[in-house]
């Protein structure tokens, strides 16, 4: 199209509190996902264990011969567990080309030309992915427990499980954190959202596979903190008050993730960069 | 006068987009990935070379001493079968057609004077090669360095290596012409390709009945010589509910599926219209 007019014209709109850029990211890319009728199919399909679990609660509430279903805080910690699978997809299917894409087209240099910090862009990004993985964990976990007491008809359940809330709670975010940050740095090492993808596939299971070679030769659960979603596992049964699945101490675990987000974060301050200028 | 042109046969054609591709395939990018993923093993053996010669008792499984043979048995299931091979079929399979798409490149190679098909099938043929190449060295360095510890024979175990490297040439073909037919028909290939090999794939040879004849994995199982290792409640059960093909039957059907699902991408690229992303 051509360009009639070079003139130069003030900007007329509202100007965006500093540090609010990050929810105009977060928006857009959270309505272009729900936009998608593939990853809709995904995200219900993602749904169907928490209905298999209301159904439980609902024997187990109102059978007395399925009294054996009674949900304990194990229950929520299995239900956590299944949604692992689904949190793998979601993670490969929207994380994949968040920061990816964006190198691909260049468009990196156009984020940063605008009033919007490098910060307020990776957390833009880690909004959208943090927003779906929460959808497939934290909420139907909480709504599950939010079913157990309405088909019980009382709060015996949970006064017997308080910590169950924010067991829930902390170790969803933490698992959400822990992946986003590392499906963020990956997708900013790559213009491939394909490459991503296997590469993230590669840091689950070749990390799984690698302890599953250790433990079968050895015969020892200690080297577990190799396995990426071992020390998950790990950290979720010490936040829901479960026997450790691993011989390795908890804290080893919990040092691992951490150093995942760390590094994932090392690697996000170094790829996601403007165009230095030199004068 | 000079002589009327011939159009350039199909395998000629391939051999020419094999050439091509071979060498980015080998100096790309994404080597590095092809690095990591097939130094990991090598590294692993070494580290279990170290701890067996500084250790004299060596590693136990169930009070007795592991052989070097049965831990290459189990990396060669845990690592490569379960893992490598059907990780660079998805990654390599997937981008055949859809890397030249994404690049916007597919264009100069359709209007070459060469079928559509020859493009695809010169392009997996190249797979078939960088992989083999890459995977099989990768191998072997793992058979001379854990074998040897526990007081085990190279020389008595090597037959099998060479039964390995055979099971995971096919392995690496089967799976390539699998997940190059899913990258030419869908959109988003990577997704697809992940459900079927981390999820349908493991899922359905956990089950009894027929569903597991529709998994690759299923024939591969048959052609690997070495025990199933039980490193978790998955793989007891899927020893509980393993049938294994004969050799002939497994050989006839991984040949079927590399030759029909081949045979689909190719007239899929042949057909369909691909529309390049502005």
């Amino acid at each position: 199209m051509p360009i009639h007019d070079q003139g130069y014209r003030r900007y007329g709109g509202s100007k965006a509190p500093l540090g609010q850029g990050w929810t105009v990211i977060a928006r857009a890319g959270i309505r272009s996902m729900f936009a998608k009728r593939a990853f809709l199919g995904l995200l219900l399909l993602a749904w169907f264990p928490f209905f298999v679990r209301a159904v439980q609660f609902y024997a187990a509430a109102n059978l007395p011969q399925a009294a054996m279903l009674a949900p304990s805080a194990d229950t929520f910690r299995q239900f956590l567990d299944q949604q692992a699978t689904f949190v793998f997809f979601v993670t490969v299917y929207v994380g994949a080309g968040l920061i990816a894409n964006d190198r691909r087209a260049n468009a990196l240099q156009i984020y940063l030309s605008k009033p919007l910090t490098r910060v307020e862009y990776v957390f833009g990004k880690l909004a959208i992915l943090a927003t779906f993985l929460l959808l497939v964990t934290w909420v139907p976990a909480i709504v599950l427990l939010v079913v157990q007491m309405s088909f019980a008809g009382n709060f015996t359940f949970l006064r017997n499980n308080l910590f169950l809330f924010p067991a829930i709670t902390v170790f969803t975010f933490v698992e959400v954190l822990l992946v986003a940050m590392t499906m963020l740095a990956l997708s900013s090492l790559s213009n491939s959202s394909r490459y991503v993808g296997i590469l993230y596939a590669g840091v689950i299971f070749f990390s799984s596979a690698i302890y599953g070679v250790l433990y079968a030769v050895t015969r020892s659960t200690q080297f577990s903190w190799i396995s990426f979603p071992a020390n998950l596992e790990q950290i979720g049964n010490v936040i829901f008050r479960q026997p450790l699945r691993y011989e390795t101490p908890w804290p080893v675990s919990l040092f691992m993730i951490v150093l995942g987000i760390a590094l994932s974060g090392v690697i996000l301050e170094r790829r996601v960069r403007g165009v230095e200028v030199v004068a | 006068m000079s002589a009327p042109r011939t159009a350039p046969t199909l395998l000629g054609s391939a051999a020419r987009i094999l050439d091509l591709s071979l060498g980015q395939m080998l100096w790309s990018r994404r080597s590095i990935f092809l690095g990591l993923l097939l130094g990991g093993p090598v590294l692993l053996a070494i580290a279990l070379r170290v701890v067996d010669t500084l250790y004299r008792s060596g590693f136990q499984i169930n009070g007795a001493r592991a052989g070097g043979a049965a831990i290459f048995g189990m990396m060669i299931w845990l690592l490569y079968i379960r893992f490598i091979v059907p990780v660079l079929g998805v990654f390599y399979g997937t981008s055949l057609i859809a890397d030249e798409v994404d690049d916007k490149t597919i264009t100069y190679l359709f209007t070459r004077p060469i079928p559509r098909s020859a493009v695809l099938l010169g392009k997996y043929l190249a797979y078939v090669v960088c992989t083999t190449l890459l995977v099989l060295p990768s191998v072997m360095l793992v058979f001379f360095l854990v074998v040897s510890t526990g007081g085990g024979s190279v020389a008595a175990a090597f037959p099998s290596l060479l039964r390995d490297f055979a099971m995971l040439a096919i392995g690496l073909a089967a799976y390539g012409a699998v997940f190059a037919l899913v990258g030419t028909r869908i959109k988003r290939p990577l997704i697809v390709g992940l459900v079927f090999a981390f999820g349908w794939e493991p899922a359905v040879l956990l089950f009894p009945g027929y569903l597991k004849r529709l998994t690759v994995a299923y024939y591969m199982q048959a052609l690997v010589t070495h025990e199933m290792p039980q490193d978790s409640a998955v793989s007891l059960l899927m020893q509980v509910f393993r049938e294994v093909p004969s050799v002939a039957t497994s050989l006839l059907a991984l040949a079927v599926i590399t030759g029909v699902t081949l045979w689909l991408a190719g007239r899929a690229v042949e057909h369909k219209e691909y529309v390049l992303e502005q």
